[in-house]
C-alpha cells in the first residue's frame, strides 16, 4: 500500500517534471506567446529611447513577428522601468532597454533593482567616454596634468547629474591619476558642453558621439579616451591604459530581462537581438549615430560580468566621494 | 542671407512641403490645446513618421509642430482655466478670468495676436542673430542663472493680493520642488523611500491639478450659476487694445527671445519672468490675476518669442535650449545629421528652409487658429455637468501619459483639492508655481556658482552680467516693498 502509494507519487513527479520541462521547452518555441513590452529606462527622444524605437522593426523580423509596445519610465533615473521588470512574469515579454546608469545608479543606492533581479540579455552599443577640453586652453593631456597638479582644487569638470556614468568616469579618472579637481553636475550633456565652449569649466568627462561636432569644429577636443587601445580616428590621443590605469569606461546601452527568465527563452532573445545587431540595417545605424567607434555587442554571460566588476568599483568610487 | 531665406522661401512654397506644414500646425495645434500632450510628445511620436520623408521636409514639420503646440496651449488656458501645456500657464491667469466676464472672444484674440507677433520677432531674431547671440548666450553660467531666477522671484513682492500669502506660496512651491533625488549629490530628499518621488513632482500634475482640476470641482460643489456664452467672436485685430498692449508686447517679446536663447531654461520660465516684469512696470499692478488684458500678452508673446530662441543655440551650436529642442536634437542625429558649430555651414539649405518654415507657420497661426478656436468656443454652450467630466478625464490622460505614472494622476488629483481648498481663502496660486520652476533653478544654479568659485560668493559680484541681474532684483525689490510705506506716510501726514 504503502509503496504502492510512492510509486504513484514519483511516476506523478516524473510526470510533473516531464510536463515542465517540455513547457519550458515548447515556451521557447512558441515565444513570443503574448505581446512584448519595452521598457525604456530613459525619457522620450534620449539616446536610449531612439535605440529601443530603432530596433523594435529589426527584433519583431528576428523573432518572427510579435506584437510590442514601447513605454518610457524615466522616474527616478530609470528604477520603475528596473523594478517593473522585475516584477513582471520570468517569461522573457518584459525588456528593459537600460544604460550604464542601471549600475551607476545601484552603486549611489538610488536604484533598488539589483542585478539579482534582473539580467541582461545583451550589450548592444558602448560609446566611448573621454575627457574633453577647450583646445585653446589644453592642447593636451600633459598640460592638463600640469595645470591640476599646480592649482590643486581649482580644475573644475563637468558631466551629467551625480551617480551618472560621466560622474562615475571623473571619480574613476581622479581615483586613478590623483589629481585634486571637483565635479560640477549639470542636468544634461549639452549644459556641461555650453559652459566648456563657453571657458565657464575647465573640462567635461563624458561619452565620445555626442561631442564630434564641436571635434569637428575644433571647439573640443578629446585629450584621454577611457578605453585600451587608441582610436583610429584620433590617433594621437592616448588613453587611460597607457597610463598604465586599469579604466576603460564607456556608456553602454543594453536589454535586461527578469533574472529567473528560463535559459531556452533567454537564448532565443540573446540570437534574436544578435540577428538584429548584425543586420545591414542595425550597422548603419550604428554608423549614422556615430556609435561604431568599437564593437557594441557583448553577450548575456560576459556582460554580466563586466556590469559586476564595474558595480564594485562604482560602489567603492561613489562612497569615497 | 536673405538670399539664403528667399531661397529657404522658394522651398517651403512647393505644394507637398505647404501640405504637409498645415498638417503640422493643425497637429500642433491639438496636441498644444489638450492638457498634458506637450510638443515633446508630440515630436517623439511623429518622429517615425518623418524617416520616410527628405530631412528638409522632415525638420519642416517637426518645428512647426513645436511652434504651434507652444501657441495653442492658450485656447484651452483661457476657456477653461486648463493650460494645455506648461508654457500656457501664466496665460490662464487672466485670460480665463476674462472668460467668467463674458469676454472670452477678446482674450482668445489677444492671445493669438500676442502669440504670432512674440512668434514673428523670435523668427526674425533667429533668423538674424543665430550665429552671434549663440556666442553671447555662452557667456551665461549658472551664476547668471542664479541672478536671473532670483530677478523672477522678487516679483512675489509685486503681485497683487496679501504679501504673506505670497511668500507662503512661493516658498512652498520651493519646497514641492527640493522633493525628489537631488541632482548634485544623489541624496533623495522627501521622498519616503516612494520610488515614484525620486525624480521629483513633475510641473504638469501641479498645473493641471491646481488649475484645471480646482475649477471643476469649484464649479460643480459650489454650483455657481454658469450663464452658457451663445456666441464667442474672436476678434484678433483689436486697434484700442493693441494700442493698450503695445509696450507690453514689445517688452516681453524681447525678454522670451533673450531667456529662450539661454541654454539652461526655456519657455515657461520666460512667460514667468515677462509676466512678472509686466506686473512690476504696469501703473495698475492690482488688476491682474483679474482678466488685464496685459496679463495674456505678456506671457503669449514671451513664450513663442522663447521658443524660437530657443532653436538659436540648437542651431548654433548643437546645444538644445528646452526639452522639446532636445528632442529635435535627437531626431537631427536620427537623420543623420550633425548640429554642431559647423552646422550652420554645412546645411544652410536645410537651416533657411526651416527658418522660413517657422516664419510661414507664425501666419498660419494667425490664420487658421480662428477656425480651430472655434471648435473649442462651441464646447463652451455644453453644459458644465457634461464638459466637467470631460475635462476631468482629458486631465486624467494627459498627466498619465507624461511619465506614463498612476502615482502622477493621484498627485495631479491631490492637487486639485488643494488649488480648491486655497482659493477659497483667496490664495495666489501663481506664487506657487513661481515657486515650483524658479526655485529649482536658483537651488541648484547657486550650488553650481559656489563650487565653480570654491565656495566663495564674490563669483556672483565678479562676474558683470549676474552682478547687475542681482542689483536690478535688489533695487526693484527695495522700491516695491517702500513705495506704500512713503505712501502711507504721505496720506498720514495729509490728514
Amino acid at each position: 500500500m504503502f509503496i504502492k502509494h510512492s510509486v504513484k507519487y514519483a511516476t506523478l513527479a516524473l510526470a510533473m517534471l516531464g510536463a515542465a520541462t517540455s513547457a519550458s521547452a515548447s515556451d521557447a518555441d512558441d515565444f513570443p506567446s503574448k505581446p512584448i513590452q519595452f521598457l525604456v529606462a530613459a525619457g522620450a527622444g534620449g539616446g536610449t529611447d531612439n535605440f529601443a524605437r530603432v530596433v523594435r522593426p529589426m527584433f519583431e523580423e528576428a523573432i518572427g513577428g510579435a506584437r510590442i509596445t514601447v513605454v518610457n519610465l524615466p522616474a527616478a533615473s530609470g528604477a520603475l522601468a528596473h523594478q517593473r521588470t522585475a516584477t513582471s512574469a520570468a517569461d522573457g515579454h518584459t525588456l528593459d532597454f537600460a544604460s550604464t546608469t542601471l549600475v551607476t545608479s545601484l552603486a549611489a543606492g538610488q536604484n533598488p533593482v539589483g542585478l539579482d533581479q534582473l539580467t541582461p540579455v545583451a550589450r548592444m552599443q558602448s560609446d566611448v567616454m573621454a575627457l574633453f577640453v577647450n583646445p585653446e586652453r589644453f592642447p593636451d593631456f600633459e598640460s592638463f596634468v600640469k595645470y591640476a597638479e599646480e592649482n590643486p582644487g581649482k580644475v573644475t569638470v563637468g558631466g551629467t547629474h551625480t551617480a551618472s556614468p560621466d560622474h562615475v568616469a571623473f571619480l574613476s579618472l581622479r581615483d586613478a591619476s590623483g589629481l585634486d579637481m571637483n565635479f560640477i553636475p549639470y542636468d544634461s550633456t549639452g549644459n556641461a558642453t555650453a559652459n566648456v565652449l563657453g571657458g565657464n569649466i575647465d573640462a567635461t568627462t563624458t561619452s565620445l558621439s555626442p561631442l564630434l561636432s564641436y571635434i569637428e569644429a575644433g571647439q573640443m577636443m578629446p585629450i584621454l579616451v577611457f578605453s585600451d587601445e587608441r582610436l583610429e580616428d584620433y590617433p594621437d590621443v592616448p588613453t587611460t591604459v597607457e597610463n598604465d590605469w586599469d579604466l576603460t569606461d564607456g556608456n553602454d546601452r543594453a536589454i535586461f530581462v527578469h533574472a529567473d527568465t528560463p535559459a531556452p527563452i533567454m537564448k532565443r532573445l540573446e540570437d534574436a537581438f544578435k540577428d538584429v545587431y548584425d543586420s545591414e540595417e542595425y550597422q548603419s545605424y550604428a554608423e549614422r549615430v556615430n556609435l561604431d567607434y568599437r564593437a557594441g555587442w557583448m553577450g548575456s554571460d560576459e556582460y554580466r560580468q563586466r556590469l559586476e566588476n564595474n558595480y564594485e568599483l562604482y560602489s567603492r568610487l561613489l562612497q569615497n566621494d | 542671407m536673405l538670399e539664403h531665406f528667399l531661397g529657404g522661401l522658394a522651398v517651403v512654397m512647393q505644394p507637398l512641403n505647404l501640405l504637409l506644414l498645415t498638417s503640422a500646425v493643425f497637429i500642433g495645434f491639438i496636441g498644444g490645446a489638450l492638457p498634458g500632450i506637450s510638443g515633446v510628445i508630440l515630436v517623439v511620436i511623429l518622429l517615425p513618421v518623418t524617416y520616410g520623408m527628405e530631412p528638409t521636409t522632415a525638420f519642416m514639420v517637426l518645428t512647426a509642430i513645436y511652434g504651434a503646440t507652444v501657441f495653442s496651449g492658450l485656447i484651452t488656458a483661457i476657456l477653461y482655466r486648463a493650460p494645455g501645456t506648461p508654457e500656457a500657464v501664466m496665460t490662464a491667469f487672466d485670460g480665463y478670468p476674462m472668460t467668467q466676464r463674458g469676454e472670452a472672444g477678446k482674450a482668445l484674440g489677444i492671445g493669438v495676436l500676442s502669440s504670432a507677433i512674440g512668434g514673428l520677432v523670435g523668427t526674425v531674431a533667429l533668423i538674424i542673430f543665430t550665429p552671434m547671440l549663440a556666442k553671447m548666450a555662452l557667456k551665461f553660467s549658472s551664476p547668471e542663472y542664479f541672478a536671473l531666477a532670483v530677478l523672477g522671484l522678487t516679483v512675489v513682492a509685486s503681485l497683487g493680493g496679501r504679501l504673506i500669502f505670497g511668500l507662503i506660496g512661493a516658498a512652498l512651491g520651493l519646497f514641492i520642488a527640493t522633493i525628489g533625488i537631488d541632482p548634485l549629490t544623489g541624496t533623495s530628499r522627501f521622498t519616503f523611500g516612494n520610488l515614484n518621488l525620486a525624480e521629483g513632482v513633475g510641473l504638469i500634475p501641479v498645473i493641471v491639478g491646481l488649475f484645471a482640476v480646482s475649477e471643476v470641482m469649484k464649479r460643480t460643489l459650489d454650483h455657481k450659476s454658469h450663464q452658457p456664452l451663445k456666441k464667442v467672436k474672436v476678434k484678433i485685430f483689436d486697434l484700442p487694445i493693441l494700442r493698450q498692449i503695445g509696450m507690453t508686447l514689445s517688452r516681453s517679446s524681447i525678454i522670451g527671445v533673450v531667456i529662450g536663447i539661454l541654454p539652461g531654461i526655456g519657455a515657461s520660465t520666460a512667460a514667468m519672468v515677462s509676466y512678472s516684469e509686466t506686473v512690476r512696470w504696469s501703473k495698475h499692478p492690482e488688476k491682474f490675476g483679474k482678466g488685464a488684458p496685459e496679463g495674456i500678452a505678456a506671457p503669449e508673446s514671451a513664450n513663442n518669442a522663447a521658443a524660437m530662441g530657443a532653436l538659436v543655440p540648437l542651431f548654433a551650436l548643437g546645444i538644445p535650449g528646452s526639452g522639446t529642442t532636445a528632442v529635435i536634437l535627437g531626431a537631427f542625429i536620427m537623420h543623420g545629421l550633425q548640429p554642431g558649430p559647423m552646422f550652420m555651414l554645412t546645411s544652410s539649405d536645410l537651416i533657411y528652409a526651416v527658418f522660413a518654415g517657422l516664419f510661414i507657420v507664425n501666419f498660419m497661426i494667425l490664420l487658421f487658429s480662428k477656425p480651430f478656436i472655434m471648435l473649442f468656443t462651441k464646447l463652451l454652450n455644453v453644459p458644465y455637468s457634461a464638459l466637467g467630466p470631460i475635462i476631468i478625464m482629458c486631465c486624467i490622460v494627459g498627466t498619465y501619459s507624461v511619465r506614463n505614472s498612476m502615482f502622477d494622476v493621484w498627485l495631479m488629483l491631490g492637487f486639485g483639492v488643494l488649488g480648491y481648498l486655497l482659493e477659497k481663502i483667496n490664495f495666489p496660486l501663481v506664487s506657487i508655481i513661481l515657486g515650483l520652476v524658479l526655485g529649482p533653478i536658483a537651488e541648484s544654479e547657486l550650488r553650481r556658482a559656489l563650487s565653480m568659485s570654491q565656495g566663495d560668493f564674490s563669483i556672483f559680484i565678479e562676474r558683470p552680467i549676474s552682478a547687475t541681474l542681482l542689483s536690478i532684483a535688489f533695487v526693484l525689490l527695495a522700491v516695491t516693498l517702500i513705495t506704500p510705506l512713503i505712501k502711507r506716510a504721505r496720506r498720514k501726514a495729509i490728514t
